[in-house]
């Protein structure tokens, strides 16, 4: 009878996950910037992540991923079926999904579509160009600013007008 | 025992004192909040990083077992005095795991941020000092924790083979404990230990574990800075209220002094001035 008691309770986690029937339907997403928690355990259906190697999506039981982010945009997608997600425009950062289907995505900065202002980014692509046209080659200076036209150009993208 | 004239001009100087000690307080106690809240933010945007080293550990009753042969320790200390016991606290830390990873046989080199660990560490472990940072200014952003991400790198981070953060984590107004984290860089590898078998990765190349491990070093400064910033406010604020108090209890003691002193100057008075006319009346 002891034997028995103790054998109950000591199932090895592989086959209480078949046993379970509670499949995550939902992922829960972290999504932080450094002055602000945007989203902190927020349970939603799919996470569209702009890679570096290339845009993916994350859905529930996704593989343990971790993948550096290019300036583009995140889409949020709170219910399954639903047509319009929610956007986010980052500026780099990692989006790390583990088990569990946790993901988190930090970024050092994070602005909604909505609130991005075409004028200023046309004026700030502009200056961002003059910048890189005025830099020596090779110097930070330079690199600073072709990274500021490129984060301006995928904004650009993002809100659609097109920057060049 | 003063005169009055020179309790009278204590009295003065140490309400002027309680007048600085009590607004300090009040500074502080507003600057906390500022902090609490930036805090809370960074507590979210750095809890991913705790998953890929290791949580933070208390130093207290800590035996710094795990620390591997060469360590780089970053004590966060403030600049400005006045806080109370925090900066005593990490500098304590700090010998206590040099002085640890040494009897081990292992090696470890210290970057100090802040002008009052420097000042602390300065004394008795100068030749372990690589690098120091001052004028750190709070409130920390991200920028700047990437900045002092960058000098770590700049002075050869990458060399060691683990980062040890020490700074006081903020429990709450009046707690603050202690804490270290130890960071490691990354191994794209099958092995076990540090690395991470579970992930896959979006890009095999080497710099990309590189980018990560500077993101994730950058998140844990942020991380510690603000939390380090919150513990300063804290104990502040605390130290000032105590300095408040204790200017106040002095004034009522050295009032006291005071009138003693004054009533017998009155009680000399006024026996001169009798014994001179009973004098004059004979």
């Amino acid at each position: 009878m002891f034997s028995r008691s103790i054998a109950q309770k000591v199932l090895p986690r592989s086959l209480t996950r078949a046993f379970s029937s509670e499949a995550p339907s939902t992922i829960t997403l972290n999504f932080s910037v450094p002055y602000e928690s945007i989203y902190n355990g927020a349970s939603v259906f799919q996470v569209i992540i702009p890679g570096v190697e290339g845009e993916y999506g994350v859905t529930p039981n996704h593989v343990p991923y971790v993948a550096q982010m290019k300036p583009g945009v995140l889409q949020i997608l709170h219910e399954e079926g639903l047509s319009d997600s929610e956007k986010y425009f980052v500026a780099g950062g990692y989006a790390l999904t583990h088990e569990d289907s946790v993901t988190d995505v930090v970024c050092p900065e994070a602005v909604k579509l909505d609130d991005i202002d075409p004028s200023a980014v046309q004026s700030q692509f502009e200056a961002a160009k003059k910048a890189f046209a005025a830099a020596d080659s090779g110097t930070i200076e330079q690199a600073e600013a072709q990274i500021d036209m490129d984060v301006n150009r995928a904004m650009g993208v993002a809100i659609g007008i097109n920057l060049s | 025992m003063a005169t009055e004239k020179q309790i009278f001009n204590q009295i003065n100087s140490t309400k002027n004192i309680s007048k600085i000690t009590a607004s300090m307080k009040m500074v502080s106690a507003a600057k906390l909040k500022g902090d609490e809240t930036r805090l809370a933010a960074a507590i979210p945007f750095n809890a991913w990083a705790n998953k890929m080293s290791s949580e933070p550990k208390e130093v207290e009753d800590a035996t710094f077992d795990e620390l591997p042969e060469k360590t780089l320790i970053v004590p966060f200390t403030s600049d400005k005095g006045l806080c109370g016991g925090v900066n005593s606290f990490i500098t304590r830390a700090t010998k206590s795991i040099i002085a640890q990873v040494e009897s081990q046989g292992k090696t470890a080199d210290v970057v100090i941020v802040g002008d009052k660990g420097r000042a602390q560490l300065n004394r008795t472990h100068a030749s372990k000092i690589v690098r120091t940072a001052t004028e750190v200014v709070s409130p920390g952003t991200f920028a700047l924790a990437s900045a002092l991400a960058s000098e770590l790198f700049a002075i050869g981070a990458e060399d060691y083979d683990a980062i040890v953060i020490v700074y006081n984590s903020y429990v709450n107004a009046a707690v603050y404990k202690q804490m270290y984290k130890v960071i490691t860089p990354f191994a794209i590898a099958t092995e076990d230990g540090g690395s991470l078998p579970s992930y896959d990765f979006d890009s095999d190349k080497p710099e990309s574990m590189g980018d990560l491990f500077e993101f994730m070093l950058a998140s844990q400064i942020f991380h510690s800075f603000m939390d380090g910033a919150a513990s300063e406010q804290s104990s502040r604020m605390t130290a000032m209220e105590n300095a408040s108090k204790n200017a106040a209890e002095m004034i009522d003691s050295l009032t006291l002094q005071y009138n003693r002193a004054r009533q017998a100057r009155i009680t000399t008075e006024l026996i001169e001035i009798i014994s001179g006319a009973s004098a004059l009346d004979e």
